[in-house]
């Protein structure tokens, strides 16, 4: 990770990640033609005006800042998709609703550059705000269970900026756990105890590696 | 008319002025509630009880009381006062329950629907309110009257509420989504100066139309659907009619008109029956649910029971309708057979009788226990001798009406097709309906969209470009014109009004988007005529007039021509040069088929390209009606099928796209905005819409064309599907090639797009012969390689049989291919026999195509070697092509170079051919003696036909021909059909093929120099 800021911490700074993000696919409807555009990550359009077309977000949000396409929202960033994630968010304290690995990341971006493409945008925006709230709150209390018992914890679904918040700590708590275990256990779990802190370290990344 | 008169008694005091009353019925046909405008109270009385009969009063409200309401399945009673308050009482005892909802104006309509479920309740207030019944909670509050709303009615079907206003404004509202889907204005006389006076409407018990007062003391029915005019029940009203009420069945009517008069009209012969006259205006009428009786109440508050209404020699009005218990259950009213065909009622009698017999006892006992007032079911259970009595006095009255049946018939048969079957109206393509309050396109196609809203009588236009980048950017217009008709092209927009009223004549306008001079805009008038439709092109506006009249304009106002058409138009479409209107042919037929016509006028030329019928999907009609990006002549119809014309056959309609089979759901459907040559781009509009709206701006979406084929054995419907739509894109192409070879214009990109063409068909005639021998269907893949166009596919061809094990197969080919190559060696004989062009023959544009594709390439393998191997081997190259110019009496004796370049063009296709893993060595040599030989033939073809003219010149000037003609030598090589696109690759080596071949030129230069010293 040639972008890292802090490559020691192993941590990304917030637009870092939001950078990352980027990259994720996204419909686009342009108001004008244009001929395919070569990028070094791969060919987009032809576009033809009022016909929607795939792009990666940041290709979409300098379109639209140039006022040359409307940015389609995501399927998922519909009020009545949010309610249910968050009423299911809700529901069950202990899993993560399935959402897009960058969904905070997408739909700042979104907010900020595609605010009048998107419909109800207040209320999303709200309902987005709720779901994070709700999801770092069960990240936080998921985090409390921690011991020194602890072989792993199961964050599924965790989305990318919540893995980078989480990240830090939780590499520095089992760093700490790992010093402070008695030295019997130790030696029991040297092979274990070894591993365990490279595992969480790099968990997080391999997800991020591929997007 | 029977001199009876009708006693009214008192119900309602008041003040001696007069003011408003309404009167209802109870269900049962026992009591009968009325309230008057001046009176607080509410009476209910029983109507089954002599005069004295007891009456009960509920004084709830604070003010007079303006509506009542009847709930159809409970026995619940709704009143609207003044006071702004919405009441229900438990009925017929006059239990007060509960206050509905509060307005904040004064209430003047009530209704409820046939389940009983919706309350809706309207007044001065700017919205009717729809109240759940079940928890007064206000489901919906529609909006959209600008006046206070008069009546309302619920459609029995409980799909639509038709609402009137003081101004005569009607509004049809779809219950389910609460909007607006027709508004007819000014339909209903306006009545908002008279506090007395309320328009009412009321849909027939079938739920088919919708009954209105109408402007001229007439009854307007209106279609259930598309919010038509159907006919008019016009007679004896001196002045408009007040109030109307349907009787149970819906074969008659009863009207009150501000003459004084009570008129009973058979709907179905339009024909008043019955007569009444009053002391004073009746304003409020309502006909018994089950009998024949119709309870009335005037002005000053008076009211009566008029029993019988109908005569006892004509139909019963409950007859065929259904009792209440069976209308709870249904919820729908279903007609009995004998009232759904009217023709028949008059010469039929005793038949009907019979079947009357037959088909209605269930419903006639369960009206006999609710009520002995009906005089049908008393004669039912009279016995025989009553029936007889009835059948004779039918006879008489069969008699009697025997004229005016026998122009009934005529009526009705008229009146069931227009119900029915109508010829579709003129349209625009790409206009949407208009909805009230709501931006609305007037036209939209692959250009942009032209919008209107109507906002206080005007109207704002505006054009918008989808291309914000290259379209004019256009002001918005605020119309005058009220337009309701436009097309859109590059170059300026047309609009149209229709006449509206004796004021407003037609009118039709064009607005360039760009012009040198000032003020180009121009309109023209329609004295007494109606644009119908308009359409634009480059440099022509034509509009077509409801007397068949097309007038076609020029760009500047000048009028060209006028044309009589042959039926009233449909629709019309321009594209650049060409004009097409589809015209009716003849009245559509029974089943609902429109028969339609179609033709296309070149307008710069002045010709008229196609004349033809234009068919559609039975009982259909058209909804889109265009070109293609590419020109071809389509439509869509409301089946949801494409057809495009091609010439195959002498000129037929190919479909080429079915959404039946497209879409995914059923509540999808496809609103077509244009087509190119393998797409169809549509906006899909999700069920209860089948147009899209203007905001949130729609997206196009594209998807593939296919033909609707039969499901075959084979399992590759996909190739099949290409296979057909590939020949038809060729047969497009060859047919504008040769337009724009007869033109003697640049046909280069063409010929390359053809010949790009019939390599995609080889390539998917290939995979169809593998998957037919993978099916074992021989005898096809037989057929299909006759079908290859370029050998060199029929030898990929020979080799796939090969490699798939099946000998006979290749035999054959081999046999095809053979065959093939022998034809190839005599045509050129007799080319070069007939013409010294050879542009006439049939594969010229084949040959040339090769050629031409190639050209861009040719240089690359030349170029290639030459700086490597430098001067010395081109040197003996150009010796040696000019050694062959030389020695053109015995062209290419030169064996050697032949061959070298046989093999070159083996190695580049070894590389492209994906049959070269399968290739053998021995292949190669026989492939090579073949080419060898074909190129002879070509060469000798080419050779004699264009170097035989000017060889001496060739010899003698050299320098700059022998270039060419070593051009033209390697263009003849075969190209190998299965190069992706040779224009692509054309493209991306543009430059460099420039590059080289002034490169070339220069060392050429300088061979030829080295050649001179040397000679």
């Amino acid at each position: 990770m040639a972008g890292q800021s802090d490559p020691s911490l192993t941590i990304f700074s917030a637009p870092e990640v939001e950078f990352l993000g980027e990259d994720e696919m996204v419909e686009i409807v342009p108001n004008i033609r244009m001929e395919s555009l070569n990028m070094i990550c791969g060919d987009f359009g032809p576009f033809f005006p009022q016909m929607a077309s795939k792009v990666p977000l940041w290709l979409a949000v300098a379109l639209k800042k140039r006022g040359k396409c409307t940015i389609r929202t995501p399927d998922w960033m519909t009020v009545e998709r949010l309610t249910q994630v968050l009423e299911a968010e809700r529901e069950s304290p202990r899993e993560f609703q399935p959402l897009p690995f960058h969904y905070v990341d997408i739909s700042r971006l979104l907010f900020d550059h595609a605010r009048d493409d998107i419909p109800d945008a207040y209320m999303v925006r709200s309902l987005i705000e709720d779901i994070r709230d709700v999801r770092f709150h069960k990240v936080e209390t998921g985090l409390e269970m921690i011991s020194g018992r602890t072989y792993a914890v199961k964050l599924k679904n965790l989305s990318a900026m919540e893995v980078n918040i989480v990240r830090p700590f939780m590499v520095r708590t089992l760093q700490a756990f790992y010093k402070h275990d008695s030295p019997e256990m130790t030696q029991q779990e040297d092979f274990v105890g070894s591993r365990r802190p490279q595992v969480a370290d790099r968990a997080p990344r391999r997800d991020l590696r591929p997007r | 008319m029977k001199g009876r008169s009708l006693k009214l008694r008192e119900a309602h005091k008041g003040t001696s002025s007069p003011s408003l009353c309404s009167v209802v019925w109870g269900l049962d046909g026992c009591h009968v509630a009325t309230a008057s405008a001046a009176d607080t109270a509410v009476s209910i009385h029983d109507a089954a009880g002599q005069p004295p009969a007891s009456v009960t009063s509920l004084r709830h409200h604070k003010d007079g009381v303006t509506a009542l309401a009847v709930s159809p399945n409970s026995g619940t009673l709704a009143t609207g006062s003044i006071d702004h308050s919405v009441k229900v009482y438990s009925f017929p005892d006059g239990e007060f329950q509960s206050n509905v909802t509060r307005f904040t104006l004064p209430i003047r309509s009530l209704a409820f629907n046939r389940s009983g479920s919706l309350l809706a309740a309207a007044g001065d207030d700017d919205g009717i309110k729809l109240i759940a019944t079940i928890d007064s909670s206000i489901s919906k509050v529609l909006k959209g009257h600008k006046g206070s709303v008069t009546g309302l009615s619920f459609d029995p079907k409980n799909e639509f509420l038709a609402s009137v206003d003081g101004f005569g404004t009607i509004i049809y509202w779809e219950l389910s989504s609460g909007k607006s889907v027709h508004t007819l204005k000014a339909v209903a006389p306006s009545c908002d100066s008279d506090a007395t006076l309320l328009n009412v409407l009321s849909w027939s018990p079938d739920g088919e139309t919708l009954a209105v007062p109408g402007l001229r003391n007439d009854v307007v029915m209106y279609d259930r659907d598309t919010a038509e005019k159907l006919f008019t029940l016009k007679g004896e009203h001196e002045r408009p009619v007040c109030c109307l009420c349907w009787s149970p069945n819906g074969k008659y009517m009863a009207t009150s008109g501000l003459d004084k008069q009570i008129l009973i009209w058979d709907v179905e012969l339009r024909q008043d029956i019955e007569r009444q006259k009053f002391d004073e205006r009746i304003c409020c009428l309502s006909w018994k649910s089950n009998g024949n009786a119709i309870a009335v109440i005037d002005v000053m508050g008076k009211f009566g029971i008029w029993e019988p209404v109908v005569p006892s020699c004509m139909k019963s009005p409950t007859e065929g309708a259904p009792s209440a218990q069976a209308r709870h259950a249904k919820g729908l009213l279903l007609f009995d057979d004998v009232d759904e065909d009217p023709s028949t009622s008059g010469s039929l009698d005793d038949a009907i009788d019979e079947s009357h017999g037959e088909s209605a006892p269930i419903s006639h006992k369960r009206l006999k226990k609710q009520s002995s007032f009906d005089d049908h079911s008393n004669e039912y259970t009279d016995g025989e001798k009553e029936l007889a009595h009835q059948i004779e006095s039918r006879k008489r009255s069969t008699s009697k009406l025997k004229e005016t049946t026998g122009r009934g018939k005529e009526e009705c048969a008229i009146s069931r097709k227009l119900t029915k079957a109508k010829t579709q109206e003129a349209f625009q393509p790409g206009s949407t309906p208009p909805q009230y309050g709501k931006r609305r396109f007037l036209s939209y196609n692959m250009l942009g969209s032209i919008t209107t809203i109507e906002n206080e009588g005007y109207s704002h236009i505006e054009v918008d470009f989808h291309d914000t980048g290259r379209g004019p950017r256009v002001p918005s217009m605020t119309d005058y014109f009220g337009f309701t008709m436009a097309s859109l092209s590059e170059m300026g927009s047309v609009f149209a009004n229709p006449c509206k009223g004796e004021k407003n004549t037609s009118t039709l306008m064009y607005r360039p988007f760009s012009s040198w001079a000032n003020n180009s805009e121009w309109s023209m008038r329609f004295e007494e005529e109606e644009v119908k439709a308009v359409s634009l092109g480059t440099g022509w506006v034509a509009a077509v007039t409801n007397l068949n009249f097309l007038r076609i304009f020029t760009e500047g106002g000048l009028q060209r021509h006028i044309l009589s058409l042959n039926g009233p138009v449909v629709t019309a479409a321009g594209f650049k040069d060409e004009l097409a209107i589809v015209t009716h042919a003849s009245d559509c037929l029974p089943s609902g088929d429109q028969v339609l016509e179609v033709k296309v006028f070149n307008i710069s030329e002045g010709t008229q390209s196609v004349e033809c019928r234009l068919p559609l999907t039975p009982s259909s009609h058209l909804t889109w009606f265009g070109f293609s990006e590419e020109g071809q002549l389509s439509s869509y119809d409301s089946e949801g099928v494409l057809r495009v014309f091609c010439d195959h056959y002498g000129g037929s309609w190919l479909p080429v796209f079915s959404a039946r089979k497209a879409s995914k759901s059923e509540d999808e459907s496809y609103w077509v905005v244009g087509l190119n040559a393998s797409k169809l781009f549509c906006i899909v509009c999700k069920s209860p819409d089948s147009y899209p709206s203007v905001m949130p701006k729609p997206v196009l979406t594209l998807l593939s064309l296919s033909v609707p084929l039969a499901s075959s054995d084979l399992g590759a419907a996909d190739l099949e599907n290409e296979f057909i739509m590939r020949n038809l894109h060729l047969s497009q192409i060859q047919k504008k090639l040769s337009r724009m070879a007869t033109a003697d214009l640049d046909t280069i990109a063409l010929d390359d797009e053809a010949f790009n063409m019939e390599a995609s068909i080889d390539r998917c005639i290939l995979r169809l012969i593998a998957s037919c021998c993978n099916g074992d269907k021989l005898v096809r893949a037989t057929e299909l390689a006759k079908l290859l166009s370029l050998e060199k596919s029929v030898r990929g061809a020979i080799k796939l049989v090969t490699v798939l094990k099946l000998p006979i197969l290749a035999e054959r080919f081999s046999n095809i291919l053979e065959e093939r190559l022998l034809n190839e060696l005599k045509r050129p004989a007799v080319v070069t026999g007939l013409s010294s062009n050879g542009t006439s023959t049939k594969n010229a544009p084949l040959m040339k195509a090769s050629m031409t594709s190639e050209a861009t390439e040719v240089m690359q393998p030349e170029s290639t070697f030459q700086p490597s191997t430098l001067p010395k081997p081109c040197l003996t190259k150009q010796d040696k092509t000019e050694s062959k110019k030389v020695g053109m009496a015995e062209p290419h004796n030169d064996p050697k170079e032949e061959t070298a370049m046989a093999t070159s063009t083996n190695r580049c296709h070894q590389q492209m051919d994906p049959f070269a893993k399968i290739s053998k060595t021995q292949e190669v040599e026989e492939k090579d003696k073949r080419e060898q030989h074909m190129e002879l033939c070509k060469n000798a073809s080419e050779g004699t036909a264009k170097e035989g003219v000017n060889q001496v010149n060739t010899r003698s000037a050299g320098e700059g021909n022998s270039n060419e003609a070593a051009n033209q030598r390697q263009s003849h090589r075969p190209v190998n059909p299965f190069i992706k696109s040779a224009n692509n690759q054309g493209k991306s080596s543009l430059l460099d093929s420039i590059k080289k071949m002034k490169k070339a030129d220069h060392e050429k230069d300088e061979k030829l120099n080295n050649k001179k010293a040397r000679v």
